[in-house]
């Protein structure tokens, strides 16, 4: 397994690093727990919703840093509405690839933009907070967004999630199916956990495997 | 600049004076030890002295040395083996929570199997907690395991106490040590610290890769975890390399002449490349005990506000092999676990990083070493948000 040239190209001299001072939009993802953490500010001009300029920072590995740089070369010059578009899968082509068990870092850097476009249009009353209620959708929605790094699809698509529900006093069960002596068994539990428990209104998450 | 290898717990460069006594077994010595003619009785006596250098590194009887392909295959071999042959006494063991993964993994296998682990836990400098072993030992513990020289730390545990406690103890239990780390790098002497399986292995002392050996304690029985022919031990069955077993002889003749000098010189470079360290870049951590209290070789610091991973790669740019804490570098995408149970948290263990020198490193190899960590650093912390929130706050 290794990292394309173009990845590190890409971490050795990151585009749009540091912080905007004159940023209208921003947005931090990820932890240190975890480790890996990006923030991403932007300066949209507001009159015709295109992003001017875009900086990162980041803490975490190679192909963190490597993402969030691509990512933020890609939304430069396009409007939120395209940018907003733009795919996890997408960045990660645009890196020559990725290998499996890196490709969560570009979940999270795509992750983070969308986050940073959305307090753009939260704080220019572009749209309203949506206050979703905690529902088996929006649990099933957030399972789509972890991938199980042995093969860097996430959990939906490979069918892995058994069961997902939700009662009534915010409890979460999610059953996934995940190979007894599987190197990731610990690593897909935590990040189901970690995800789910960022739900609103949710008490507990067991995850059964 | 030559690459620089700094990575040495992980495997070794095999040295020259190795590979030369390897190669006649590559070529025209090529046959197994057989009875009775002539080229298998010469390739007999050479492996009995190859057996005997290395017994006398331990000060083992040579009876007690068994040829395995690794020193994984050696902890195999004593835990699985030792516990076949001995579970009628009882089925509880002993191990601590930073041991090594080969002893770990294991423990895990024969817990399934229906014994009883008990996992002692360990302090800030992953020293393990010896009032637990007192309190756990018992009648039915028949075996204890430990790892001489942590992985990832480096700290060396306190064997003869370890002992003097079974021996206190109702238990009757066997003493295991993995020694791959420790070996060649401090004296061992298995009957002054009461030693009955200890698995060791050559490439981590510049010998080559795929061999390894277990000390038994003649009177220990262990049972054969391999069955099949016969060919030079009915404990490790099939046909080992004797090119690798030559090698490995003169691995360990190497790293027993001029030993203390040998193993000075790896100290002080160790001790170099932590003050160097401390002068050069602000916000680090060693991990481990002090470096007194730690093998010879080994140096783990964690670098505050960045990641172990990204640290490792542009390393890796300047032609430098360290390895790290990260999850990111991991198998399984996990903290370290020997950090983590030294009570590290998750930070501190994805920006550690472990360098394992060897006599063959130099003071000129870590002022460059630590020229580029510096920079590598300062450009990371550049990068971090966490370091931008820090100096937001200071």
């Amino acid at each position: 397994m290794q990292y394309s040239q173009k990845v590190l190209d890409h971490f050795m001299k990151p585009h749009n690093l540091g912080k905007l001072d004159n940023a209208n939009g921003e947005a931090t993802e990820g932890s240190p727990a975890c480790g890996d953490q990006v923030s991403i500010w932007l300066q949209v001009n507001e009159d015709t919703q295109i992003i001017e300029d875009i900086g990162f920072l980041s803490y975490g590995c190679a192909s963190n840093i490597a993402t969030a740089s691509i990512i933020t070369d890609m939304a430069k010059g396009k409007t939120i509405a395209e940018a907003k578009d733009l795919s996890w899968k997408e960045a990660a082509e645009e890196l020559d690839g990725l290998p499996p068990v890196k490709m969560h870092c570009s979940v999270l850097a795509v992750d983070t933009l969308r986050k940073a476009i959305k307090n753009y249009e939260l704080t220019h009353h572009l749209i309203k907070e949506d206050k979703a209620a905690l529902s088996k959708e929006l649990v099933l929605e957030e399972l789509g967004k972890i991938l199980y790094p042995k093969v860097g699809e996430d959990l939906i698509s490979l069918k892995m999630v058994k069961y997902a529900g939700v009662d009534d006093n915010g409890v979460v069960t999610v059953d996934i199916d995940i190979p007894k002596f599987d190197t990731f068994r610990e690593n897909v539990a935590d990040e189901v956990k970690e995800h789910l428990e960022k739900l609103p209104n949710v008490k507990e998450v067991h995850v059964n495997l | 600049m030559e690459p620089i290898y700094m990575n040495n717990c992980i495997t070794s460069q095999p040295a020259p004076e190795v590979v030369e006594a390897m190669l006649p077994f590559l070529k025209n010595k090529f046959h197994f030890p057989e009875n009775f003619i002539r080229t298998g009785t010469e390739r007999a006596n050479e492996l009995s002295i190859f057996k005997q250098i290395i017994a006398e590194s331990v000060k083992a009887p040579a009876a007690g040395i068994h040829f395995t392909a690794s020193g994984t295959e050696a902890n195999n071999l004593a835990i699985k083996g030792y516990l076949e042959a001995n579970a009628h006494r009882g089925k509880h063991i002993i191990c601590s929570v930073v041991d090594y993964p080969d002893i770990l993994t294991n423990a895990a296998y024969f817990e399934e199997k229906g014994f009883e682990v008990s996992y002692l836990s360990s302090d800030e400098y992953a020293f393990i907690d010896l009032d637990e072993l007192q309190e756990e030992l018992r009648a039915d513990t028949i075996l204890v395991m430990t790892t001489l020289a942590n992985h990832t730390v480096g700290t060396i545990q306190d064997v003869k106490t370890i002992k003097r406690l079974i021996d206190e103890s109702e238990s009757q239990a066997a003493l295991l040590v993995d020694a791959c780390q420790a070996y060649g790098r401090i004296a061992i002497d298995v009957d002054d610290l009461g030693i009955d399986l200890m698995s060791i292995s050559a490439h981590k002392i510049h010998g080559p890769q795929g061999i390894g050996a277990l000390y038994i304690r003649p009177g220990t029985s262990v049972a054969p975890t391999k069955h099949g022919v016969n060919r030079m031990d009915p404990l490790s069955t099939g046909s080992l390399s004797i090119a690798n077993i030559a090698g490995f002889a003169k691995a360990v003749e190497l790293a027993f002449t001029d030993f203390d000098e040998n193993i000075k010189y790896i100290r002080d470079l160790r001790l170099y490349l932590f003050e160097s360290i401390e002068r050069k870049i602000e916000f680090t951590m060693l991990n481990g005990a002090p470096c007194e209290n730690r093998i010879a070789h080994n140096l783990n610091v964690s670098f505050d506000f960045i990641e172990g991973e990204a640290i490792l790669m542009m390393m890796d740019q300047y032609g430098i092999n360290v390895a790290t804490g990260s999850a990111c570098f991991s198998e399984g995408l996990q903290a370290n676990y020997v950090m983590m149970a030294m009570g590290r948290n998750h930070e501190q263990s994805h920006s550690s990083m472990k360098f394992t020198l060897s006599r063959y490193n130099t003071r000129q190899e870590i002022d460059y070493v630590v020229e580029k960590l510096a920079e590598i650093v300062t450009e990371l912390r550049r990068r971090s948000p966490l370091y931008l929130d820090y100096i937001e706050k200071n």
